[in-house]
């Protein structure tokens, strides 16, 4: 179809106003878009602050009128661009065919005759050249994609593993998200004292007075009321005769004493016994050990290092820690730093000595009254901190400087159970106040409180799941951490001293008779035994390698299904 | 020299029969692996009312504008409440049909008065713009009477729903052509 | 189940009679209450449906009926074959105009009706250049079926392609028509660049597959550049990706098709081993040379000048080598998705979910997702959804390397085939390549003679 001039000249000129016509309308309608989706008329901060306006004096007739005719402006713009988009569209595909429909009906005619084109290139050099091209363009895309997939691998974790934390191992202390080792039990509640025991397969039936399941008996050498701790093959108790103080270490799969050694035979030690608690005798406080060594502090202040034979690394006296109950707080060892919490009615503080030679590395002096807790070592920002349940606050510290990371209130009054912890929140409770979960962070409001459940004694146990809590009327409860809900509850006969431990999916309770009471770790009560010991118990027990350890009043039990 | 021509054609012709052959054998294989998994009626889009968290994403991401994703009222599940928690805002003082006390952002909830105490609401399609907040509203303190449904005569089917791959609780599902909707008021 | 049902429902709805004397008003009473204990327990049974039933059904006095609510249907679903059908039809037009009739005018056309009728029409969706994705779901996991019309877009073309080369690229698909009809200043583009651009379809067609398969997106339809332009209504972002593509298409003719269409691929494929294919002479050629740079997308293969061939023995070295290295093209794209697979797997929404969750756990944050917020909501487990991250994950380590094999043999046959060419003696169009366009037919002056 051939064309005069003049008719290219009109169908250019119906171009160009078509394609001016497209522009525009495109360009509204892309305003008109935006606005819909990022200025959002009906959400407007306007709209919202005279809703809040009127929502703080709703008898505001005027200020209601207001809101009124915002609403009604936002509604019309709303919609109005709507209308827009939707007639819009139309408009800007009508142009767009006006434009490409003249657009070739001018091309058609405008065809130019084919010509001759320049002398043929060299087929070989071509091919060449695409080779080349080719292998330019692949390994390009190669070395790019190559790059940047090994940048982006050392960055994400593979599915399944977690990062540990950002403590050493060495101190048997790992992070707090890696699931805990089931060989060591290094410090009063397992790892880092904070109640969640490794391991599987431990056993959930036993008898104490038939001598089912129980692998050994041995009586206690020397009285007193600390927890087990072991290390591999190795299980550690204290015990003191009046102010003779002791360190026993016994094989922890035969049950024989290996070695005792005296932390009273030193130069500086305390022959003061300080009045404590009816039976409890100066070997409250659980020891800690880590690969090297074990330490183990006394209620007559005489704390004891010594290496894993029985060898006396170091032993001074911190002081006497006279307080109306009898000193009681546990130890934790955290890379060379050995943490001693000092609770006395004349000084209060935490200290941090140096492993190998005894030496106070730092002090941080504490305020309020003297606790029976004991510290527990949790991670919350990638920092390692020792959390203590104060009197009135709950307190963190740099376990390496000593320095306090925070503090807030808590509670009050006698408090002695230690605080619970998961990767959240920090659980403290106290008989006659509350159970109270809190963000760790300098004065931060407590997330949740409930007293239905506060024991006096026993400190609960926490995962990222559940709350685990018994108290000394006998009740045991389930609760849920972020909530605060009592998921379940059930109240057995007798009260409990000892505190849960969560282990292999279960929690045992074990009460003041000498009876464990294993339940699922679950959001329903599910009783799996009642398991006597045989006699009356208070400390928590250990777990190692599928066997569980339970000091009793008189003797110390190894149970095991095998 | 012809004759290796010849031959060199005839290989050629012969790789490229082969290659033929090679080449549609999915296409012959394909049908048949698939055979079982296909079906003959269509399926479409639908939200579910008992899996949605009124999230609010329907509005943004459906691929139209307006979302094709809108309220639906089940009006036997419905109280009838005079304060109604999908149509007047959180914390309101008056209840009335100002604009300063309802919750949809359009008005699109009509507010009739039926007989003490009763009100009836119900929604102008032409004005909802799948927001969910009213649905929200009545599944927080109603009794979820309004819920968000995928409405056919707007929806384009397309192959895979946006809504679908961004809505969290994976409440939006494909569902035969001949139930189109998943209904909260008919209870089977 | 529905006895227990049917007990509500009476007792719900049986309204406490007005007035009365007190014996009976005190028997009324605890009536009303008796729904309102089944209520309590079956709360405990069924939270989902009856937890919500706050208030209780009202009793109208004034006889009032509840309004229906009828919702629209969408049109039936034998409207799809309707669709096939039109789309064989089409298929068979456009080969006849492509290889028989030789009409570029028709093929126009041709280009006009598919723009309008699955364009505009029919909204571009489904599409064939979906329709890979839809096939890669259904053979890789068990609870997808796909629908058969999606299965017959699919093999109808590639089994038109075979036949009579890429017809369906021609005249039928909406997407090449719209790209076709507004391609009227054809610019050349430097071989260099086109053979890198030539490499993303590729990439494409195997990410595409892959995510698919995975159950973690469709990615074809997500960043189809037109179908916002035929249902006249996208995000803006695709809407302002898809204009400026068409603005491109201007100058650099069927860009969609040359450098991102993953279906091209195929077509490709097929089409090199097409038993007719369009020829730019209707008898034969006669090397005039008129009709070398006319194609805009450069898939005319010139004949061979007579000199200046290789040396036998270093194009022969070139065969071995390359050939060689097909195999080892093939291990190092394996290799090279297989360290992929973590940021791939990242598209999933499952994936990102159980990062989220665990970094939250690692590093603490107040801020969650909606998502994340849903899943707590849901009452859906941990436990389950790393599982089922899990799955996802093996799916990705097991398909991810499939991948890189295509993608390195993809290469490694493009390299190889370039060494093992016999010599041509007359113009044709590269049968991967050439769209079946028909803009070289006016450019050849043979004319047959009947």
């Amino acid at each position: 179809m051939r064309l005069t001039e003049k008719d290219i000249k009109i169908l250019n000129n119906i171009s160009l106003t078509a394609g001016i016509f497209t522009m525009i309308i495109a360009v509204t309608m892309i305003f008109s878009l935006l606005q819909l989706k990022i200025m959002k008329p009906l959400d407007s901060p306007v709209i919202l602050s005279v809703k809040e306006q009127y929502d703080k004096n709703p008898a505001d007739k005027q200020k209601a009128e207001e809101v009124r005719a915002m609403d009604l402006m936002a509604r019309r713009a709303y919609f109005s661009s709507r209308w827009q988009v939707e007639t819009g569209s139309y408009l800007l595909l009508a142009g767009a065919v006006i434009f490409v429909l003249s657009k070739r009906i001018i091309a058609g005619s405008e065809k130019p005759a084919p010509q001759f084109p320049e002398a043929k290139t060299d087929i070989a050099l071509q091919k060449r050249k695409s080779q080349k091209y080719l292998i330019i363009s692949a390994s390009v895309i190669t070395a790019a994609a190559l790059i940047s997939s090994l940048l982006l691998r050392s960055e994400l974790p593979a599915p399944g593993s977690r990062q540990a934390g950002t403590v050493s191992s060495e101190s048997g202390d790992k992070g707090l998200f890696s699931a805990p080792g089931g060989i060591n039990y290094p410090f009063f509640r397992g790892e880092g004292s904070r109640g969640i025991a490794g391991g599987e397969s431990y056993p959930a039936e036993w008898n104490g007075n038939e001598g089912k399941n129980i692998k050994w008996k041995i009586p206690v050498p020397a009285p007193g009321k600390s927890s087990p701790v072991i290390w591999l093959d190795k299980l550690f108790i204290t015990g003191a005769n009046g102010s003779k103080c002791e360190v026993f270490c016994i094989d922890k799969n035969k049950g024989e004493i290996l070695w005792t050694a005296s932390a009273s035979d030193f130069p500086g030690a305390s022959a003061v016994v300080p009045e404590s608690d009816a039976d409890a005798g100066m070997a409250v406080s659980t020891a800690a050990v880590n690969g090297e060594v074990v330490c183990a502090v006394f209620g007559n202040g005489n704390i004891a290092c010594f290496d894993l034979n029985g060898k006396m690394k170091w032993a001074k006296n911190i002081g006497v820690p006279a307080n109306m109950y009898g000193y009681s707080a546990s130890l934790l060892i955290h890379g060379k730093i050995l943490i001693v919490q000092f609770d006395s009615d004349e000084k209060i503080a935490l200290l941090g000595l140096d492993i190998s030679s005894g030496n106070v590395t730092w002090e941080t002096a504490r305020s309020g009254k003297p606790v029976w807790s004991s510290p527990v070592l949790a991670i919350y920002d990638g920092q390692p901190q020792v959390i203590i349940n104060g009197d009135p606050d709950v307190s963190s510290y740099d376990p390496l400087t000593g320095k306090e990371l925070w503090r807030t209130k808590g509670v009050s009054n006698d408090v002695t159970p230690s605080p619970a912890v998961n990767s959240k929140f920090v659980f403290i409770v106290q008989n006659y106040a509350k159970l109270m979960a809190i963000r760790p962070g300098m004065n931060s409001a407590p997330l949740w409180e409930d007293n239905s459940y506060t024991p006096d004694v026993s400190s609960p146990v926490a995962n990222e799941e559940y709350l685990f809590i018994c108290d000394g009327a006998g009740s045991a409860a389930c609760y849920k951490p972020d909530k605060g809900e009592i998921i379940w509850k059930n109240d057995f006969n007798d009260p409990f001293y000892a505190s849960p431990i969560i282990a292999d999916n279960k929690v045992y309770f074990l009460d003041r008779t000498g009876v464990m009471h294993i339940v699922k770790a679950t959001d329903k009560f599910e009783l799996i035994a009642d398991s006597p010991l045989g006699e009356d118990a208070d400390c928590t027990p250990a777990f190692s390698e599928g066997k569980i350890y339970v000091r009793g009043k008189e003797n110390l039990y190894c149970i095991s299904v095998n | 020299m012809e004759e290796q021509k010849n031959k060199y054609s005839s290989r050629r012709e012969f790789v490229r029969r082969a290659g033929r052959i090679i080449i549609a054998s999915p296409i012959i294989v394909l049908p048949a692996i698939l055979a079982k998994k296909t079906y003959a009626t269509g399926y479409v889009w639908q939200i579910d009312p008992f899996k949605c968290t009124q999230c609010g994403q329907c509005k943004t991401n459906c691929v139209l504008t307006p979302s094709a994703s809108k309220c639906t009222h089940a009006y036997q599940m419905c109280g009838y409440c005079d304060l109604c928690g999908g149509y007047l805002r959180q914390g309101v003082k008056t209840i009335s049909t100002g604009a300063e006390n309802q919750l949809c952002p359009t008005g699109a909830i009509k507010r009739r008065f039926v007989e003490e105490p009763y009100f009836e609401y119900t929604i102008d399609e032409k004005l909802c713009d799948g927001c969910a907040k009213c649905v929200k509203g009545c599944a927080d303190f109603g009794n979820g009477s309004l819920y968000m449904q995928i409405h056919h005569d707007l929806c384009v089917n397309c192959n895979e729903c946006s809504i679908a791959r961004t809505c969290p609780s994976n409440a939006v599902v494909r569902v035969p052509a001949n139930e189109q909707y998943i209904r909260k008021d008919k209870k089977s | 189940m529905n006895s227990i049902l049917e007990r509500i429902k009476k007792a719900k709805y049986e309204a406490p009679l007005p007035g009365g004397s007190g014996v009976d008003k005190m028997k009324m009473n605890f009536k009303k209450y008796i729904p309102y204990m089944i209520l309590l327990i079956m709360l405990i049974w069924h939270s989902v449906l009856f937890a919500q039933q706050r208030f209780p059904r009202p009793e109208f006095d004034s006889g009032y009926t509840y309004p229906t609510n009828q919702l629209p249907n969408q049109r039936g679903p034998m409207w799809e074959y309707m669709d096939v059908a039109v789309l064989i039809a089409a298929l068979a037009v456009t080969s006849w105009l492509a290889l028989k009739r030789r009409s570029r005018q028709g093929l126009i056309w041709m280009s006009v009706f598919s723009l309008a009728y699955f364009g505009f029409y029919r909204q571009g969706c489904i599409c064939s250049v979906g329709s890979v994705q839809n096939i890669s779901l259904a053979l890789f996991n068990s609870s997808y079926a796909m629908p058969l019309s999606a299965l017959l877009f699919f093999i109808v073309p590639l089994i038109f392609a075979l036949l009579f080369g890429r017809v369906f690229c021609a005249g039928v698909c909406p997407l090449g028509a719209i790209q076709e009809l507004t391609g009227f200043k054809p610019v050349k583009i430097h071989k260099s660049v086109e053979s890198v651009l030539s490499a993303i379809p590729f990439v494409y067609l195997g990410l595409a597959i892959l995510f698919a398969a995975t159950g973690s997106q469709f990615i074809i339809c997500r960043y189809d550049p037109f179908v916002g332009i035929f249902r006249l209504d996208a995000p803006y972002t695709m809407i302002i990706f898809g204009s400026l593509l068409l603005l491109t298409g201007i100058f650099v003719n069927r860009p969609y098709c040359r450098y991102l269409c993953p279906y091209g691929v195929l077509q490709n494929i097929f089409s090199r081993f097409s038993g007719k294919h369009l020829t730019i002479t209707p008898a034969e050629c006669t090397n005039c040379r008129l009709c070398e740079d006319c194609c805009p997308y450069d898939a005319i293969l010139p004949s061979d000048s007579a000199a200046h061939t290789e040396p036998k023995e270093i194009s022969r070295k070139r065969f071995l080598i390359y050939f060689l290295l097909i195999p080892v093209m093939a291990a190092a794209g394996a290799l090279l998705l297989n360290n992929l697979v973590m940021p791939l797997s990242r598209v999933n929404s499952t994936v990102r979910l159980a990062d989220e969750i665990r970094y939250l756990k690692e590093n603490g944050g107040s801020e969650i997702s909606v998502a994340l917020n849903a899943f707590e909501e849901s009452g859906k487990t941990e436990e389950q959804l790393f599982a089922e991250e899990k799955l996802i994950l093996e799916r990705f380590r097991k398909g991810a390397p499939w991948v890189g094999i295509f993608l390195g043999l993809s290469l490694g046959i493009g390299l190889f085939s370039q060494t093992m060419r016999k010599p041509r003696t007359d113009y044709k169009p590269h049968q991967g390549r050439c769209f079946s366009c028909g803009k070289c037919f006016e450019f050849c002056p043979v004319v047959k003679k009947n």
